[in-house]
């Protein structure tokens, strides 16, 4: 079920006031509906994948019980980790990749003059969202065996954090440590969250349909057909990309957290307006902040982070980035995607600024100087390059892309494919610029203003976008739903 | 609670007033000129109306349309002249040209590739098939007697499911029906409609045609060129005036060697068509934009000029 789906605003309401109807009962019954109607959100996709998650809930379920034992010896107590981490990363190999692994095998014996057949190849469908739920399942039998909580007793409760279908299939990628004592807690309706949750799916539904749908077909046009496009209309692609990919992943998230909010649920926030970072370090502060926070916990610190040698450090550095990219996607160029990322932080850490800017809360600065805007363009532009690998289906078509970008001069005017007025676009983009450097000093609260004349302009203008620029013949669904 | 779905509900309300007269005041909206059937069991459009046609989100198309008094989209009335050579132009939508404005329509440029020595008079009406336009000449038959040509344009897949003519009355009933008269007043309905939002909401997709076998489609031309047999015998045509305009890349070579054999002309625009370098059609539909009626005109003035 898409969030942007016809299923989905007929589903949500009727779970939204089911749910409520039952806030003077017992706190299960409302942990049921959420858990039934996660389900089902998930089943309407494909019913046959819910037993994934089912195997590891209850899996992790029993980790994090055993773990939880008091006179539990530590080889046990590591063995149960193991456990969990084979249990959940096998999952996520198997169906995601399993078969780059062995195509990889193969392709690599086939350059040493050894051909293999690809019997071992399987026809394996990719679960929705597996990514997402493995790594948040994860995250709590690591917490409960590193002791920074207690294992949780009402499998119920489990359940729900782990199916939790605001973010199910697209994150953020929540932590047991902040959800679980939410789902254990009783919940008050609080109007004032409920309308910032309102406030949030809207500004989200308008970046998911009004912009990156819009963008699809252009990006879907020029990236099919760079070998024939001048290189401004390759920058143009990338820049149209870049836009695509935020609004898509970021109105997701946006609408996710709005959902939770109106069950009284705070998720963490997972973008902080990663375009106006000003190097690379701070873009990662602020893009996904769900995943790199995942990375750094699980991942990079106990590597041994920054605190050893500097040969270490580096090598750490490019472990999270390289997995990173692999975590996207089941191929080479997410591969060289997360490795372009590293060669672009490795300065940074050498000349010790990829701490320069770090705070990314409410309190930071939002107002540029020249030479923030500049480093923000910079930045910019570093990282909508590094999406061309991102975007691309295989690297022999990304490293053409970007040659050609140097190598096809010429500034002609692009065309829509379908022959539409490409001005809407780029007014709309500049629009959509300017109005998240407004309100870019909180990123979950995109409609800030003070006045509530100027508020229901907003509402108004944002519902008048996206009538404007729904694509009926769009492809709806998310792109990260693919990671 | 209450409050809150109560200031939901407002705040709907609000938005969906201010869209409905930013769709008005921007005129996202399409007119659509009313129908009806006339005393002689015509379908044609209520006489003088006017207004603009859009189509697609933001306006991607607007044009003008103006209904004269015989009910049909023309810059002209229809007064047969007595020193120019008339022509009438017969067919659907593609005909009746809301995709353009109408004094820039396939008969004002037939008109202007004739050195304006002809006048053309445009029957054009959305939704008719062989027997709307073979009735139509049939019942306007002192009116048609008068034209020097008569070129009937057909797509022959989709024109010939009937064999005998029966006003529509159903689709006059159903434009006509409280559903619709709600649809055409709610601008910002009419605009969601158009653009595809309101059947993606009331969850009703875009329908995939079924792909027919080699021997459906032998089936399905037999019973077409059946029901161009029919027609033709019960409204005959003058084969030395009559045209059919139609594309041969789509049409029966039954159907083709049947019309020839009774002595019609048949102008291909499929050869033109093929031909251009630039798009013959709109963005949004398959009807046929500027270029597309320029090549249309210049056809036509072609074989009427031999």
């Amino acid at each position: 079920m898409l969030f942007n789906s016809l299923e989905f605003f007929l589903f949500f309401p009727a779970v939204f006031l089911l749910y409520w109807a039952l806030n003077n009962t017992r706190l299960v019954y409302q942990n049921i509906v959420l858990l039934v109607s996660s389900y089902v959100f998930y089943g309407w996709w494909d019913w046959r994948f819910l037993f994934l998650i089912v195997i590891s809930t209850l899996g992790d379920y029993y980790i994090g019980k055993e773990l939880g034992k008091k006179h539990l010896g530590a080889a046990k107590r590591k063995l149960w980790l193991y456990t969990s981490l084979v249990l959940n990363l096998g999952i996520l190999g198997f169906f995601k990749y399993y078969n780059f692994f062995v195509d990889s095998f193969i392709a690599m014996f086939q350059t040493i003059g050894l051909p293999l057949q690809h019997t071992w190849t399987l026809n394996v469908i990719l679960p929705v969202g597996i990514s997402f739920y493995t790594f948040q399942t994860l995250s709590y039998t690591i917490d409960v065996y590193r002791k920074k909580m207690a294992p949780t007793k009402s499998l119920t409760s489990f359940a729900v954090f782990v199916a939790f279908f605001p973010q199910l299939v697209a994150g953020p990628i929540e932590r047991a440590s902040n959800m679980l004592s939410q789902i254990n807690a009783k919940r008050q309706f609080r109007y004032g969250q409920a309308g910032s949750g309102i406030k949030l799916m809207l500004y989200g539904l308008f970046k998911k349909v009004a912009i990156a749908d819009s963008l699809a077909p252009l990006v879907d046009d020029i990236f099919l057909n760079y070998g024939t496009m001048p290189s401004g209309t390759l920058l143009l692609g990338i820049l149209f990309f870049s836009l695509q990919i935020y609004c898509d992943f970021s109105g997701y998230s946006d609408i996710a957290i709005g959902c939770a909010k109106l069950f009284g649920f705070e998720l963490m926030s997972n973008f902080k307006f990663p375009y106006f970072s000003r190097n690379v370090a701070e873009f990662w502060r602020r893009w996904h902040i769900s995943l790199s926070s995942w990375f750094k916990d699980y991942l990079y610190i106990p590597l041994g982070g920054s605190t050893g040698k500097t040969t270490v450090t580096l090598r750490n550095i490019f472990i999270v980035f390289l997995v990173s990219g692999l975590w996207h996607g089941a191929n080479w160029t997410f591969v060289i995607w997360g490795g372009i990322h590293a060669m672009l932080f490795l300065p940074l850490y050498l000349t010790k600024t990829n701490r320069k800017y770090i705070d990314t809360g409410r309190s930071a600065k939002n107002h540029y100087n020249l030479a923030d805007m500049g480093r923000a363009g910079v930045t910019f532009f570093m990282v909508s390059l590094a999406w061309i690998f991102f975007r691309a289906p295989d690297v022999e078509t990304a490293w053409n892309y970007f040659l050609h970008i140097f190598t096809q001069h010429g500034t002609g005017l692009y065309q829509h494919p379908l022959g539409y007025r490409m001005v809407d676009y780029y007014v709309l983009i500049i629009v959509f610029f300017i109005y998240e450097m407004l309100v870019s000093k909180d990123e979950r609260d995109p409609i800030p203003f003070k006045s509530a004349m100027v508020r229901a302009l907003v509402y108004i203008l944002l519902c008048f976008g996206l009538l404007l620029f729904y694509d009926g013949g769009a492809n709806r669904s998310f792109l990260y739903f693919q990671f | 609670m209450t409050r809150f779905l109560f200031r939901l509900f407002l705040y709907g309300l609000l938005i969906a007033l201010s869209l409905e007269l930013l769709v008005r005041a921007f005129h996202l909206y399409t007119n659509d000129p009313p129908r009806f059937i006339d005393e002689k069991g015509v379908e044609k459009r209520v006489p003088g109306h006017t207004g603009f046609s859009v189509t697609g989100n933001r306006r991607q198309n607007f044009s003008r349309f103006s209904i004269n008094q015989a009910g049909f989209n023309s810059y002209r009335e229809f007064t047969p002249s007595m020193t120019k050579y008339d022509i009438a132009l017969i067919g659907d939508s593609f005909i009746e040209g809301f995709h353009v404005d109408y004094d820039e329509s396939t008969g004002k440029k037939i008109e202007r590739e004739m050195a304006d020595t002809v006048a053309v008079f445009e029957y054009g009406y959305a939704g008719y098939d062989m027997a709307n336009q073979l009735h139509l000449v049939h019942a306007y038959r002192e009116t048609f007697q008068q034209m020097d040509a008569i070129v009937v344009y057909t797509d022959f897949t989709t024109d010939l499911d009937r064999g005998a003519y029966e006003p529509n009355t159903g689709r006059i009933a159903l434009l006509s029906s409280t559903k619709f008269k709600i649809r055409d007043n709610i601008k910002l309905l009419s605009y969601v409609s158009k653009i595809g939002l309101l059947d993606r909401i009331l969850g009703i997709g875009p329908q995939g045609q079924d792909m027919m076998t080699e021997g459906e489609k032998k089936e399905t031309d037999a019973v077409r060129l059946k029901n161009l047999k029919a027609l033709l015998e019960s409204y005959p045509l003058d084969p030395a005036k009559t045209y059919f305009l139609c594309d041969k890349r789509t049409t029966n070579r039954a159907t083709m060697s049947f019309l020839e054999s009774r002595g019609f002309t048949i102008m291909d625009f499929g050869v033109p068509f093929s031909k251009s370098e630039l798009p013959t059609t709109l963005i949004y539909d398959q009807h046929w934009n500027h270029h597309g009626r320029q090549l249309i005109a210049e056809l036509i003035a072609k074989n009427l000029n031999q």
